[in-house]
């Protein structure tokens, strides 16, 4: 099915940010991953998870050049993987004003890291040496 | 032995509630302790949790609000009344998806499957249950931190948070020390201790964010790896080989070191990363909110059982309300401590 807009909400209420100077950090409630972005992703997160239409983004300098199609296909394929975004099918809303400016002042590419502390939790208490989304008593594997 | 679901989980726990109650009359004692408003009263049976309960705390002294009462029942088959622990009956369990479903009967609980090992809080009534199959079948974490899980629940009604972050300050004023497992917090926090500086935790201190940044003590255990304990002169100074606990670091408290009483509390002003820095000398340098938010509010949440979106947005608060720096450290503990006393200085000032 075609879409008429390229529009993207939060994944679900498990999903929940703050924004810290102007940069994003986003965690899933669910399996405690966390997700820092630079300052240009976490402008574009911003847009993309309030529903502006992505193709409005292609083009508007960000990140000391132009956001190109490619590259914002890449980061939004990453979100939608990573569980933070999935398609809409609401209507898109309007590129905020002062958008374009603030995308404009960012120094970084786009980018988002991921922060598993779940190893960090095995150490202290063996009852999250699980798979979160599978659940008990699906054993963590050793990566 | 019955088998709880996701279904049946709220009754489970209401049901639990209810036992311990009436079993109240069959407990062999009770020690209360007073913590920062808040008076714990915890029904325990002789053994290595009770004598945890007794020494595992800094009691507050002279608290200005009137404390709330929350009452714990530790309890086992043993005692008259008290019912064999339930397993899990599904095949499915997710921690998250367990303390979602409690919460949405206004309850909190947490399962260690290993042990069939309950914890189960009403907030709004203030009463608890922990249920063992024996007195003695607990996690080995929790005599250092007892009821830990209970404490949590309770001040997270109140708007504060217990947070894994380690503490240091001077003449009341502090930084917040916060990094995963293995970042260095213990390290310097004892490295400060040693060499002057106070401290109201190097593990889970009480933080609230109630007119500025406040940091309060809970519990008075330290620890620190055999390298750290040898590094820090620890042997010779505590004058024993203090034992090691169940991750192999050996447990102290901070009046063993302290050169004075535990403050009260101490007014945060600074959150600091610490890392592991390699070089000989350490050095403090601004770090982005984000990047301080990341370090601090991972472990915190993801350890403690439910409350995870309002840690998420009380750990973002304090991180808005604080300059963040990352301070790498240095080998000599002396250094490193007079590295943060110069830096509380001049932040202060």
């Amino acid at each position: 099915m075609t879409r008429d807009c390229d529009a993207y909400a939060v994944a679900s209420r498990d999903i929940v940010f703050e924004s810290f100077d102007g940069e994003a950090v986003v965690l899933n409630l669910a399996n405690g991953k966390y997700f820092g972005f630079s300052d240009s992703g976490s402008t574009v997160w911003q847009a993309l998870s309030s529903g502006v239409d992505a193709r409005a983004l292609i083009g508007l300098n960000a990140g000391g050049s132009t956001l190109g199609a490619a590259e914002l296909e890449h980061f939004i394929s990453q979100l939608l993987e990573l569980g933070l975004l999935v398609p809409s099918e609401t209507a898109a809303q309007p590129l905020p004003g002062e958008l374009p400016a603030e995308l404009a002042a960012t120094s970084e590419p786009l980018h988002v890291s991921i922060h598993d502390d779940l190893a960090d939790l095995i150490i202290v208490d063996p009852i999250h040496e699980v798979e979160e989304p599978l659940g008990w008593p699906a054993v963590k594997q050793a990566s | 032995m019955p088998r709880v679901t996701l279904e049946t989980l709220p009754d489970y726990a209401r049901y639990l509630i209810t036992a311990a109650e009436e079993a109240a009359t069959h407990y062999p004692a009770a020690r209360t302790v007073r913590l920062p408003r808040l008076e714990l009263i915890a029904h325990a049976a002789p053994g290595v949790l009770a004598e945890a309960l007794g020494h595992a705390f800094v009691e507050a002294e002279a608290d200005l609000a009137e404390p709330s009462t929350c009452r714990i029942f530790t309890v086992h088959p043993g005692i008259g009344g008290i019912p064999e622990p339930a397993q899990w009956g599904d095949a499915h369990f997710t921690e998250y998806g367990f303390a979602e479903r409690l919460a949405g009967a206004g309850l909190r609980g947490h399962y260690f499957h290993d042990l069939d090992f309950w914890q189960v809080y009403d907030p709004e009534r203030r009463i608890g249950v922990q249920l063992m199959t024996s007195p003695d079948a607990f996690p080995p974490w929790e005599p250092t931190a007892p009821l830990r899980a209970f404490l949590h629940w309770e001040y997270a009604a109140r708007g504060m948070r217990l947070t894994h972050a380690g503490t240091l300050g001077a003449n009341g004023k502090g930084v917040l020390l916060a990094g995963a497992g293995g970042a260095g917090k213990s390290g310097t926090v004892a490295a400060g201790l040693l060499n002057g500086l106070d401290s109201v935790g190097d593990d889970y201190v009480l933080i609230d964010l109630a007119g500025g940044v406040t940091a309060r003590p809970l519990f008075s255990t330290l620890k620190q790896d055999p390298q750290g304990f040898a590094r820090l002169g620890l042997k010779q100074r505590l004058g024993i080989e203090s034992p090691l606990n169940w991750q192999g670091k050996h447990t102290f408290h901070i009046a063993d070191i302290a050169p004075r009483p535990v403050p009260a509390a101490l007014d945060i002003v600074a959150l600091v990363v610490p890392h592991i820095g390699g070089g000989e000398m350490s050095s403090i340098v601004p770090v982005s909110r984000r990047d301080a938010m990341i370090a601090l509010a991972p472990s915190g949440i993801m350890q403690m059982p439910g409350e995870r979106e309002s840690g998420f947005r009380f750990f973002g608060d304090l991180t808005r309300q604080l300059p963040s720096y990352r301070l790498s450290l240095g080998t000599h503990p002396e250094e490193i401590a007079g590295t943060l006393a110069d830096f509380l200085t001049r932040v202060v000032s």
